[in-house]
């Protein structure tokens, strides 16, 4: 499937207009124009250019970055923790928050609070989430001055106190694209459980509340959870494009916004394989996940 | 159907009519510069103010409105096409095509969806059919899912079984009989697909991959109104606050439909 | 008219200041500028500027774009560096004269100049940079095209290089000055552009700072060049942060975090007037934005019909909304900044006239029909105008389609990314009407954009050919003393306004926030600036 998607995005980043960003500038004179496009071999049918990428890629070197010359690993690499980094932050706050909430949601279904908490949920999820990056920066950094706006370490400084800081705002904003659905997941799927004959059972037996929701009914009602989360994980990924974006955030995501624009075919060839690798492990992770938590699976 | 989801579907019709008569009736072009007069605050002639080229602020919002509603439709009803075509033909035949037409359906969802789309509107080229064309196959997933799930549930059902034995078959079968009873979750998904449909187009928009000027959108609207938000933040809060109204209605309409219509949900 | 009032003094000021010091030569790098009322500069602390992308260490790569060049004019230094009132300034080379000829350059170049890693720079390192990275064509260095006047460079002695030319070309001091430092031999003799270690890490330069850390994706930090042959720089530290997001970098500023910056979002202008701690400077470039018509459509040959559009524009409207007051109106290819040459008394030339304009289309057999829409032949003038994705260009092209709209002409906008709309416009040539600028060295030799060889695939973009525009542009390079090359470039401008190959547009001032700490910048633009790293510095709090 990654070789698929490797070719697929191959071809068509090669046939797209114009050409890597250091020719199509309007300052560059035509010879100087025909000399880099042979330096960089472009002058070459893509098919033998794919299969050329392809022979090397499967030993590991995925080519050199038409834009910087540098490999195109060290490039992913230099901004792959980080996106990593802000992806899981997100997704750690989505489960820290977004389980409780649900929860609670299940548990005081009908009430007000459950009725505050999905319109709150609702709304998470409606708004455009760059816009609400600037809404916060807009608060905290500039109106507030409690949090940094950009970046991910301070100019001067790097400690982790400094990161965390950095972190807070980009990572809440990235968070609200699955944070509500993981909230009505856990939601219906808590309620679901609640109604089953086990629980009231437990409950019939004089068990209390609490010690029958956490023993019985979590157990059960978090795995269609799980599966839900790692359903999430490509839409985090992809929302990491637009938060790194109106943040500042040196990760994979603006790496491939600057790479289609500038035609950078060797560096958007690898960015996909590299986030076709990572979605492909996170479902295993869920798969392995999801086994552990359920008891039924693991037959077989 | 929950209040919440009557309430939706009254200001999703609002928003429709508006989306198109508002344009017949407010007669001001959207594209009309009057750059001395830019970033003007409300008045009679321009009730919710122009934009930094004095363009009319309303006029925008309410063409904006067309394209928008536009292309989160017409995408929808493309994620709808490939979706049902899918999960029904994998549901309904079952054997290989099945295990074939669900494992692409699983690969596909397992793609981050907007990394491609940046990867395909740069070589296709932004613009509205390009648009609508990549939001649809990036969005068919969800939708094939629950088709393929009501196919498999319905094929079993009684009057599917009476239908068979009475010698309907293949693509009447599956066209007449059992796709009817898919078309209440097919609504859900629909409105969930437009919903995420418009929130992409505002991302992909305001990336300036998208709707592209001076044909106005909410989503472009937005690209150019964060040059201003600092000294005019009404430029941007308009078009978001209508993204969000709209999207949320949606989501609302499609909870209440899924609400009214699963009988297991039903209290 | 719609000036800004209290702008025009302080802009008055500097043309009066730079045409009052037009004639002397800049002071030596490295000595401390009059402390005058800011009070006497101290050492210590760190300024931060932000860029938009990670940078290339090596200013004639052709990666390097807008956001390295900042870093590689500060830390490259070259022949010559723009002077204080622009001219040519010494930086690497001391003093320099031409040949009876006019043939050749002869640069006296400094001596006991050090690279940063204790090495000592001589003329080798200056024929290496020309004759073995720049004139080579199957390196594709960038700004090649500048001097395809220059045959080679041939070293006199240790410190003395001679550039022969293949035709007279006066302004080569001033394009020394432009984005043309030199490079180390001793290091990049292997491979000159592409050496990442050198290009995207630390690289070796002889200015007051050098690069001491680079972490990609988020900044470049600059420490002393403790092997600099000129007075220590000030500052202890000079940091790049990447913020590409030009809000982020307003909220930055807001907030405190950044030293000196360029307001690329004018519109942000009045919020950040109003923040403490920082101040706003208007800073003269030589820029101009125009429209190109492409002269191969025989209906824009007329120049009645490029005189009617110019005067259709409302070219101060456009200043006023989209640069927020911070320009001028232009009708010639030289800016107000170049003062020694500029004629203000062109200014005020094709005021805004849809009347005029509708008269001129009429006159050149344009005629209006019941809409209003112009007809000739039976066909409407109509056509589109290719409009790239960066900067102002979006809106000023809806303001533009607009105007031409009210006199009659039906511009369509055809919005495209950046990178297809060079491959359309630029590459093929395929347009008929664009909005676009020229950035150029100090000096107003305009040949590249201008002259007739250069149509078709030279620079010279709406394809004008006009013998005798060729004969000024080659006057203006051959003259070799001031004087006389003041009088042929009052004459092109002259020329051009009235025969318009491009349509001009304006002027564009530069705006820069700056902390009111930082002291001792030139008031040039932030690019030109950065040659004087080593002069800034920081008052206490």
């Amino acid at each position: 499937m990654i070789v698929f998607a490797s070719a697929l995005t191959f071809f068509f980043v090669n046939l797209a207009p114009g050409g890597p960003a250091s020719i199509m500038r309007f300052d560059v004179s035509p010879e100087q124009r025909e000399a880099l496009i042979r330096l960089m071999g472009l002058d070459r049918p893509v098919p033998e250019r794919y299969v050329e990428w392809l022979a090397s890629a499967l030993r590991g070197d995925l080519g050199t970055s038409l834009l910087t010359n540098e490999p195109v690993i060290t490039r992913i690499g230099d901004r792959l923790p980080n996106t990593l980094t802000l992806a899981g932050s997100a997704l750690l706050l989505s489960i820290i928050a977004g389980i409780p909430i649900g929860v609670v949601q299940a548990v005081r279904r009908g009430k007000p609070i459950d009725h505050l908490l999905s319109l709150v949920t609702a709304v998470g999820l409606s708004v455009p989430v760059f816009w609400l990056g600037i809404v916060l920066i807009l608060l905290f950094a500039v109106s507030l001055h409690v949090l940094p706006s950009a970046g991910v370490t301070a100019a001067g400084s790097d400690t982790f106190a400094d990161r965390l800081a950095h972190l807070a705002l980009p990572a809440l904003a990235l968070a609200t694209t699955i944070l509500p659905t993981v909230v009505r997941f856990t939601r219906s799927s808590t309620i679901e459980v609640l109604h089953e004959d086990y629980v009231r059972t437990a409950t019939s037996k004089g068990l209390r509340p609490f010690t029958v929701l956490t023993r019985h009914a979590l157990r059960n009602a978090l795995i269609p959870v799980v599966s839900a989360i790692g359903a999430l994980v490509p839409r985090l990924i992809g929302g990491t494009v637009v938060t790194e974006q109106v943040f500042g955030w040196p990760g994979m995501g603006r790496l491939a916004l600057e790479a289609a624009q500038g035609r950078d075919y060797p560096l958007v060839t690898g960015l996909t394989v590299v986030v076709a690798a990572i979605a492909v492990l996170a479902s295993l992770l869920v798969d392995i996940a999801y086994t552990r938590i359920d008891p039924r699976l693991r037959l077989t | 159907m929950s209040r919440l989801g009557v309430g939706a579907l009254i200001v999703l019709g609002l928003v429709a009519l508006l989306a198109l008569a508002g344009p017949v009736l407010w007669t001001i072009a959207p594209e009309t510069t009057d750059p001395l007069h830019g970033l003007a605050g409300p008045s009679a002639l321009h009730p919710l103010g122009t934009d930094e080229l004095g363009r009319d602020m309303l006029s925008r919002l309410l063409h904006g409105s067309r394209v928008t509603l536009l292309v989160g439709v017409a995408a929808m009803l493309a994620a709808i096409l490939i979706g049902v075509f899918v999960g029904a033909i994998a549901g309904f035949r079952g054997g290989w095509i099945d295990g074939v037409l669900m494992r692409f359906t699983d690969a596909m969802l397992a793609v981050p969806a907007f990394f491609f789309i940046l990867v395909v509107i740069t070589v296709l080229g932004p613009g509205v059919a390009t648009l609508i064309l990549v939001i649809g196959a990036l969005s068919w997933m969800p939708v094939a899912r629950v088709v393929y799930g009501e196919t498999l549930r319905w094929k079993t059902a009684e009057f599917v079984v009476a239908a068979v034995s009475l010698g309907a078959s293949g693509p009447r079968l599956l066209l007449r009989h059992i796709l009817p009873q898919v078309i209440p979750s097919l609504i859900v998904s629909a409105t969930l697909g437009v919903a995420f449909a418009i929130l992409t187009e505002s991302a992909v928009s305001y990336l300036g991959l998208g709707v592209q000027p001076p044909l106005p959108s909410w989503g472009n609207m937005l690209q150019r109104a964060q040059l201003y938000v600092f000294t005019a933040p009404a430029l941007a809060i308009y078009p978001g606050l209508a993204i969000t109204v709209v999207v949320l209605a949606f989501n609302f309409l499609g909870d209440g439909l899924r609400d009214a219509l699963d009988p297991r949900r039903r209290r | 008219m719609f000036f800004r009032r209290p702008l025009a003094i302080p802009a008055l000021a500097l043309v009066g200041l730079l045409l009052v010091s037009a004639c002397t030569g800049a002071a030596q790098p490295g000595a401390s500028t009059a402390p005058s009322a800011q009070g006497a500069p101290v050492a210590g602390g760190t300024v931060t500027i932000p860029i938009g992308a990670d940078p290339t260490l090596n200013p004639w790569s052709p990666n390097a774009f807008v956001e390295s060049l900042f870093i590689n004019r500060a830390i490259f230094e070259g022949l010559t560096k723009p002077g204080k009132d622009l001219a040519p300034a010494p930086d690497l080379a001391e003093s320099w004269t031409t040949a009876a000829d006019g043939l050749s350059w002869t640069f006296k170049l400094r001596s006991g100049v050090k690279w940063s890693d204790g090495n000592p720079f001589s003329a080798d390192d200056v024929a290496f940079t020309f004759n073995d990275i720049v004139l080579k064509p199957d390196l594709g260095a960038q700004n090649r095209a500048s001097y395809a006047a220059v045959k080679t460079v041939t070293v006199v002695d240790p410190n003395t290089v001679r550039f022969d030319l293949s035709r007279k070309f006066a302004a080569l001091p001033s394009f020394l000055a432009y984005n043309a430092g030199i490079l180390p031999k001793h290091v990049l003799s292997a491979n000159p552009l592409t050496t990442t270690s050198f290009n995207k890490g630390v690289p070796v330069s002889t200015g007051p700072y050098k690069v001491e850390k680079y972490t990609s994706g988020q900044s470049v930090s600059l420490v002393r060049n403790d092997n600099y042959f000129g007075s220590k720089g000030y500052l202890d530290k000079v940091v790049f942060t990447v913020v590409p997001d030009p809000n982020t970098q307003i909220a930055q500023a807001l907030s405190g975090d950044i030293t000196i910056m360029i307001l690329d979002n004018k519109a942000a202008v009045d919020r950040v007037k109003t923040a403490s701690g920082l101040s706003v400077v208007s800073r003269p470039l030589v820029q101009y934005y125009w429209l190109a018509l492409n002269q191969t459509d025989p209906r824009f040959t007329d120049v009645r019909v490029r005189q009617a559009f110019v005067y259709a524009i409302d070219r101060q409207a456009i200043i006023k909304s989209v640069e927020l007051g911070y320009g001028s109106i232009a009708n010639s290819p030289i800016t107000p900044a170049l003062a020694a040459y500029y004629d203000p008394s062109l200014a005020s030339k094709y005021p805004y006239d849809p009347t005029k304009a509708k008269d001129l289309l009429t006159q050149a057999g344009w005629k209006a029909d019941a809409n209003g829409v112009m007809q000739k032949d039976g066909k409407p003038f109509q056509f589109t105008m290719d409009v790239g994705q960066r900067g102002v260009l979006e809106p000023v092209n809806a303001l533009i389609q607009q105007d031409l709209k009210k006199v009659g002409v039906i511009a369509d906008l055809n919005t495209m990314e950046w990178n297809s709309y060079i491959q359309k416009d630029v590459v093929r040539r395929e347009y008929s009407a664009t909005v676009n600028w020229w950035t150029y060295p100090s000096d107003p030799d305009v040949f590249p954009y201008y002259h007739s060889s250069a149509a078709g695939k030279g620079f010279n973009i709406p394809g004008y050919q006009d013998p005798k525009l060729d004969d000024l542009l080659v006057q203006g390079q051959s003259a070799s003393d001031l004087e006389s090359r003041k009088a042929v470039y009052k004459q092109l401008q002259a020329y051009t306004s009235e025969t318009l190959p491009y349509l001009f547009l304006w002027y564009p001032q530069e705006i820069d926030v700056v902390s009111t700490q930082l002291k001792g910048v030139p008031e040039l633009g932030l690019r030109d600036a950065m040659h004087y790293l080593g002069e800034w510095w920081l008052a206490k709090k």
